[in-house]
C-alpha cells in the first residue's frame, strides 16, 4: 500500500476520519480508498492516482512517448510545476498564414526559476560523470535552492554555484570530493569554485567539517585497482603521520597521496607517482616532497599486520 | 618622526592607563611608568638630572654618545629610560644598555621591559635591536639593581600570562589623498620620472619613489592611492612627496583628506598553532580549507580585524584602519593562539 508523499497535500484541506481526527489515513491506491486504520471506515474514495500512466523504457524510443500527464512533480523545489503547455499542433487549422504554429507559447513553462531548473540540469549532469548517488544530488538541489532564494549569490555564474553546493553536499554526505575533482566535472575554475564555496557557507550559515586523510582512501585505491590490504596500510598510515604530525602543513590530500604511493611500493602492486598524482589530482613533485616527510618514519607507520613484499629498507627514496 | 613617538607614547599610557599605577609626577617621566617609584627618593637630583635632561633635548642634532656617567646610578638608569622615547636616534643607541636594565632579577619585570623594548624598537627604523634584545641576555649589570624594584607597583603594567610582549611590525599601509584638480595623465607620465602610464591596461599614472620606497596611482579625477609605506608618517610623507611632484608639473595640487584606508601587519607567536582545533572552537570566525590556503583565515569582530593565522607561528593582522586596531586584535588572538600551541 502506498502513503501519498506529495507535500502539495498539506496545502489541500485534509481529510480525516469523523471518529479519529487525529489517525494517519492508510492509502489503498488500489481501489483508490482512503481507510482509517483504527474503525476501518472508507474516508476518502476514488482517489487519484499520482503515479505515472505508462512506463517508459529507454529503449522503447520508436514509439512516441504516450504519457498525457507530463514529469513527474518536483514541488520540493521548484514551485510548484502547475502551468499549461500546448502541445504542437497536427491539423491544418493549428498553422497561420505564413506556416508559423499559432499558440506559441509552448516555451515559457516556470519562468520564474527557468535559471534554477537549469542549474538543476546542469548539477544532474555533473554528477552524473562522477556518479554520484541519487540523495547527494537532492541535497545539492535543497542547497541550491535555498542559496538561490536568498539572493546573496546572485552576481555569480549559476554554475559555479552549482558547483559548490555539489562540493558542500559531498562533505555533508561523508564523502567529500576534492575541489579538482569537482574542477574536473565543471566549466568554472577552482578558485571561483572555492570563492563561491566560502560565500555559501556564509550565505546558510553552516560550517563544514575538515576533511581528513581517510576520507579519499577508499576512492583513489579502487580507482587504481590496488587490493584492500594496501588500502588498509595507506590508511592506517596516514593516520598515524597525522597524529604524529609528520607532515603539519601538507594539504590531506597529498598526504594521502604520498601515503598511497608508500604503501603501494611495499606491496605487489606498485604504482608510479604519476599515476598516483593523475587520481589524486596532486602534482608528483607534491607527492614526492610529503614522500619525503614519512619516508623516515616509514616502519612505525605501517600497521603491524602488513605483509611486505618490499622490505621497509629497500623502498625507494627519493 | 614625532608622531612615531606619540603613537608610542599613546599606546604606552594606555597600558599604563589600563593598570592605574602612580601616575607619573612630572609630565617628563611620564613615558617611563614602571620607574616612577624612585622619583621620591632622588628629588635633588632630579632637579639636576631634569635640567641636563632638558639640555640634553636642546642639543637635539649630536646625539651620537650621551654621556650621563657623572649621574649617580639611579638616575642614569631613568635617564636612559627618558632618552629612549626622546629620539629616535637615542633609541637605537639605547636599547642596548635599556635591554640589560629590563632584564631585572624578578622574573615579572622581564615582560614589560621585553614589551617596552620592543614597542619602542619596533617604532625605529631598524629592527636589529629588537632581534638582539630577544637573543642577547647577559646577566643584569646593575647588582644594587633596585631594591625598590620589589614594591608592588613594580608589578607588570598587565598580568604577565595576558602580556604578549610581541609586538606586531606593520608591513604595508594604504592611504589615499585628493589632490583636488584635474590631471593630465599622459602629461605626468612624460614628465615625471619612474612612471609609467598604459591607459589600455588601467586607467591611472603609476609612480613610485625610492624614499619613502612606495608607490602611487594618480587618477585623471585628482585622487591618489598611495601604498608601502611601513608607518602613518612615512604614509602621509611621500604622499605629500607625490603631491609635489604633481605640482611642479604644473598642477595647482592641494592636499586634502589624506585618509589611511588599510594597515598591515605581521608577527610570530614563536610556537606551532594547531589549526585544526581552532576551526573547531571558533567555527563562527575562522575558516580553514588546506586545498585553498594553507592558513587559517580568522575574521576578529571586534576590532574588525582579518588575521591569517599558519601553522608555523606567524601570523599576519590586515584590515586595521588604526595601528591600535592591530595590536588590539593581536592582543585578543595571543590568549587563544596559546591554547592551541602544538605537543
Amino acid at each position: 500500500m502506498k502513503m501519498a508523499s506529495t507535500s502539495r497535500l498539506d496545502a489541500l484541506p485534509r481529510v480525516t476520519c469523523p471518529n479519529h481526527p487525529d489517525a494517519i489515513l492508510v492509502e489503498d491506491y488500489r481501489a483508490g480508498d482512503m481507510i482509517c486504520p483504527e474503525c476501518g471506515l472508507l474516508v476518502g474514495d476514488r482517489v487519484i492516482d499520482v503515479g505515472s500512466e505508462w512506463r517508459i523504457f529507454s529503449n522503447d524510443k520508436a514509439t512516441k512517448d504516450p504519457s498525457r500527464v507530463g514529469d513527474s512533480q518536483n514541488p520540493l523545489l521548484s514551485d510548484g510545476d502547475l502551468s499549461t503547455m500546448i502541445g504542437k499542433g497536427t491539423g491544418a487549422a493549428s498553422f497561420d498564414e505564413f506556416g508559423n504554429s499559432k499558440y506559441q507559447n509552448r516555451r515559457t513553462m516556470s519562468s520564474s526559476d527557468r535559471a534554477m531548473m537549469n542549474a538543476f540540469k546542469e548539477i544532474t549532469t555533473m554528477a552524473g560523470r562522477i556518479n554520484l548517488p541519487r540523495n547527494t544530488v537532492d541535497r545539492t538541489n535543497n542547497l541550491f535552492k535555498q542559496v538561490y532564494e536568498q539572493k546573496s549569490l546572485k552576481g555569480r555564474a549559476n554554475d559555479a554555484t552549482a558547483s559548490a553546493c555539489l562540493y558542500i553536499a559531498c562533505i555533508q554526505e561523508g564523502v567529500p570530493r576534492t575541489f579538482k575533482e569537482i574542477c574536473a566535472v565543471s566549466r568554472i575554475s577552482k578558485k571561483e569554485i572555492g570563492r563561491c564555496f566560502k560565500l555559501i557557507l556564509k550565505a546558510l550559515e553552516t560550517s563544514v567539517d575538515l576533511i581528513t586523510t581517510g576520507d579519499f582512501m577508499s576512492r583513489f585505491c579502487s580507482n587504481l585497482c590496488l587490493p584492500k590490504q594496501v588500502q588498509m596500510a595507506a590508511t592506517h598510515t596516514a593516520h598515524k603521520a597525522v597524529q604524529l604530525d609528520l607532515v603539519p602543513r601538507r594539504n590531506p590530500v597529498s598526504v594521502a597521496a604520498a601515503t598511497i604511493y608508500l604503501a603501494s611500493q611495499a606491496s605487489a602492486d606498485k604504482r608510479t607517482q604519476k599515476e598516483i598524482g593523475d587520481i589524486a589530482g596532486v602534482a608528483d613533485v607534491t607527492i614526492r616532497q610529503s614522500y619525503k616527510l614519512i619516508y623516515p618514519r616509514a616502519p612505525h607507520l605501517f600497521p603491524t599486520d602488513f605483509i611486505f613484499d618490499t622490505p621497509v629498507d629497500k623502498l625507494p627514496q627519493l | 618622526m614625532e608622531e612615531e613617538e606619540t603613537y608610542l607614547e599613546l599606546y604606552l599610557d594606555r597600558c599604563a592607563a589600563q593598570d592605574a599605577l602612580v601616575p607619573p609626577r612630572s609630565p617628563v617621566l611620564s613615558p617611563a611608568v614602571p620607574y616612577d617609584v624612585y622619583i621620591p627618593n632622588l628629588s635633588n637630583p632630579e632637579t639636576t638630572f631634569n635640567s641636563q635632561l632638558e639640555e640634553v633635548t636642546e642639543t637635539s642634532g649630536n646625539f651620537s654618545s650621551v654621556d650621563l656617567s657623572f649621574l649617580p646610578d639611579e638616575l642614569t638608569q631613568e635617564s636612559k629610560d627618558q632618552t629612549v622615547i626622546r629620539s629616535k636616534h637615542e633609541i637605537e643607541e639605547n636599547c642596548k644598555t635599556q635591554s640589560r636594565q629590563s632584564r631585572l632579577p624578578l622574573p615579572s619585570q622581564q615582560d614589560i621591559g621585553l614589551a617596552l623594548n620592543s614597542s619602542s624598537g619596533s617604532n625605529s627604523h631598524s629592527h636589529l635591536h629588537t632581534g638582539d634584545a630577544d637573543s642577547a641576555q647577559p646577566s643584569p649589570e646593575k647588582p644594587y639593581s633596585l631594591p625598590l624594584a620589589s614594591i608592588t607597583p613594580m608589578t607588570p603594567m598587565t598580568p604577565v600570562s595576558e602580556c604578549s610582549g610581541i609586538v606586531p611590525q606593520l608591513q604595508n599601509i594604504v592611504s589615499t589623498v585628493n589632490l583636488a584638480c584635474k590631471l593630465d595623465l599622459k602629461k605626468i607620465a612624460l614628465h615625471a620620472k619612474n612612471a609609467e602610464y598604459n591607459p589600455k591596461r588601467f586607467a591611472a599614472v603609476i609612480m613610485r619613489i625610492r624614499e619613502p620606497r612606495t608607490t602611487a596611482l594618480i587618477f585623471s579625477s585628482g585622487k591618489m592611492v598611495c601604498t608601502g609605506a611601513k608607518s602613518e608618517e612615512q604614509s602621509r610623507l611621500a604622499a605629500r612627496k607625490y603631491a609635489r611632484v604633481v605640482q611642479k608639473l604644473g598642477f595647482p595640487a592641494r592636499f586634502l583628506d589624506f585618509k589611511i584606508q588599510n594597515m598591515v601587519g605581521s608577527c610570530d607567536v614563536r610556537f606551532p598553532i594547531r589549526l585544526e582545533g581552532l576551526v573547531l572552537t571558533h567555527q563562527q570566525f575562522s575558516s580553514y580549507e588546506p586545498e585553498l590556503f594553507p592558513g587559517l583565515i580568522y575574521r576578529m569582530v571586534k576590532p574588525r580585524i582579518v588575521l591569517l593565522i599558519f601553522v608555523s607561528g606567524k601570523v599576519v593582522l590586515t584590515g586595521a584602519k588604526e595601528r591600535s586596531d592591530i595590536y588590539e586584535a593581536f592582543e585578543n588572538i595571543y590568549p587563544i593562539l596559546k591554547g592551541f600551541k602544538k605537543t
